[in-house]
């Protein structure tokens, strides 16, 4: 059933097709503008803090195509509007769990945006321009590991900011909550290693960091194959937690559903 | 005439009275707002911390730039905006048709009977950036200083309202303007930096067809004297004469939509 969810979602995604060519547009306007900033603070330097400007532009392409949020704010939109709209009860009279409903359909329009958008774009540059390879294959193992990871973990902290609308009945709000969180301390945009040392550590803990900076970072070496292996540990241990306050808060909210109209 | 603008004025002190009466979910929207633009404009923080500049500017000027980028957006947008950013659906599910009979200019009705005031937070965070900044800069003020910098301002509010407003005319020919909005969102990310770390194409191409460098960068850039590609010393006025060109544009191009509007469903 939830294979259905998510085939469904990978179709609707697929369906509208002037939407999909404008993604690809703004994914590619994304990609050339983060290339431009890094070329133009790079300078004349080609290698800053032990990463050359074509490690960052490899950074910075790989980001933009596999680890956007796009899914998950529409998750939580889509949680928002149903609240708001009453659409949520026929969704819990439903004999599923709605959390994992929603993770079915978010993998299938995570899954849509990766195959028609991210992948296809980053074979276009590797071959019009070049990218870094992985460090060695035991990194690339590790990444694609840590992929799947980063693509659980932004669809939690999704699933997360969409059942607190149960709570807060703002949905918008909350979307822009975690626009923040994740611009910010994902790493998806500047790499911790240019952040304050201090704040860096810090960062580096949060489970934000699992959605692109890790596996960035374990793409280009930036730590050993242990290291690596510690990463992808911390990752599986944050997505445990997370399911957990998923489960936690999924409990708590159905005992306070208050659907309005209807 | 009159009747018309205090008709407008009616909708919108309708429209704020409404939305005042959920203030405090008013108040978080704007910290959420807020705070969302704070998480990349800390981002860009720390990339002109750690490399001290970004295409030439300092932290001050690019806190300035995002500033107005921020500021003008928010003015534009509330009037704009939310109103006419589903007007596919609005075209697809007949409700445009309804404001055809009514006699009141649609664009007028629509805008300001959804004047949209949670923009709030991207004022404040806008104020606070130009407070910041401002002072840190080695501005020559004069009257006419601050004179291009009230109208170029005004006029990047005007611009923002007039790109919104042709985006969303397309609905009424195409069907469709949503896509169209995605690829303007993409274009106005990259109106928050120094224009000149883009290659001369896109400095190009954000100075004609897609004006958005006169949306924050080109009256920032006269304001700081700055060079601006292409420009040279007409940036000042051209970031004055941007605003009011687009509207004329996109009254131009709202009317030549309307005429050829033709419904969507029964």
């Amino acid at each position: 059933m939830f294979l259905a969810f998510a085939i469904s979602a990978f179709r609707t995604r697929i369906a509208y097709r002037s939407q999909v060519w404008a993604l690809l547009f703004g994914v590619a306007l994304e990609i050339f503008a983060r290339v431009s900033i890094w070329t133009a603070v790079y300078g004349g330097n080609s290698v800053i803090n032990g990463v050359s400007l074509w490690q960052m532009v490899t950074y910075s392409v790989l980001a933009v195509a596999l680890f956007s949020d796009w899914d998950s704010i529409e998750l939580v939109r889509d949680v928002g509007a149903s609240i708001r709209s009453g659409d949520i009860v026929n969704q819990l009279l439903k004999p599923y769990a709605y959390p994992a409903s929603l993770f079915a359909r978010t993998v299938g329009s995570k899954l849509s945006q990766v195959l028609l958008i991210g992948l296809p774009l980053i074979a276009v540059i590797a071959f019009a321009f070049g990218l870094v390879p992985p460090a060695s294959l035991g990194h690339a193992l590790f990444f694609a590991l840590l992929c799947l990871v980063s693509a659980a973990m932004i669809m939690a902290v999704g699933i997360v900011f969409g059942l607190l609308s149960f709570w807060v009945l703002d949905a918008h709000a909350l979307e822009w909550f975690m626009r923040g969180f994740v611009a910010f301390l994902s790493g998806g945009f500047v790499p911790l290693w240019f952040f304050p040392p201090a704040l860096s550590q810090i960062v580096a803990l949060l489970p934000f960091s699992w959605i692109a900076y890790h596996p960035m970072a374990v793409y280009l070496g930036q730590v050993d194959l242990a290291g690596a292996g510690l990463t992808l540990l911390g990752g599986l241990a944050w997505l445990a937690v997370m399911v957990g306050v998923i489960g936690w808060l999924w409990s708590r909210t159905t005992g306070r559903l208050v659907v309005q109209g209807g | 005439m009159r009747e018309t603008l205090s008709l407008m004025w009616f909708l919108v002190q309708l429209r704020v009275r409404t939305r005042l009466e959920y203030r405090a979910g008013l108040v978080v929207a704007w910290l959420a707002q807020a705070f969302g633009y704070t998480g990349v404009f800390a981002s860009i923080w720390v990339i002109v911390a750690r490399f001290e500049h970004i295409g030439g500017w300092t932290w001050p000027e690019v806190a300035l730039l995002l500033g107005f980028h921020v500021l003008s957006y928010a003015i534009g947008a509330s009037l704009t905006f939310v109103q006419l950013r589903n007007m596919e659906d609005q075209v697809r599910q007949g409700t445009f048709d309804v404001l055809l009979v009514r006699p009141i200019n649609p664009w007028a009705y629509l805008c300001f009977s959804g004047i949209n005031i949670e923009y709030g937070g991207h004022v404040a965070l806008g104020l606070v950036l130009l407070a910041w900044s401002l002072p840190q800069l080695a501005i020559d003020w004069s009257w006419l200083t601050v004179l291009q910098l009230l109208l170029s301002f005004l006029s990047s509010a005007i611009l923002t309202g007039a790109i919104i407003t042709m985006v969303a005319a397309t609905a009424l020919i195409l069907g469709r303007s949503r896509y169209l909005f995605g690829i303007y969102f993409s274009f106005w990310e990259l109106a928050r930096y120094p224009l000149p770390i883009f290659g001369a194409p896109l400095q190009a191409l954000l100075l004609t067809v897609v004006p958005l460098g006169f949306m924050a960068y080109v009256p920032v850039a006269a304001l700081l004297g700055k060079p601006v590609p292409f420009l040279g010393d007409y940036a000042g006025l051209g970031a004055i004469l941007a605003g009011p060109l687009a509207a004329l544009a996109a009254i131009w191009f709202w009317r030549f939509c309307l005429q050829r509007y033709q419904g969507a469903g029964g």
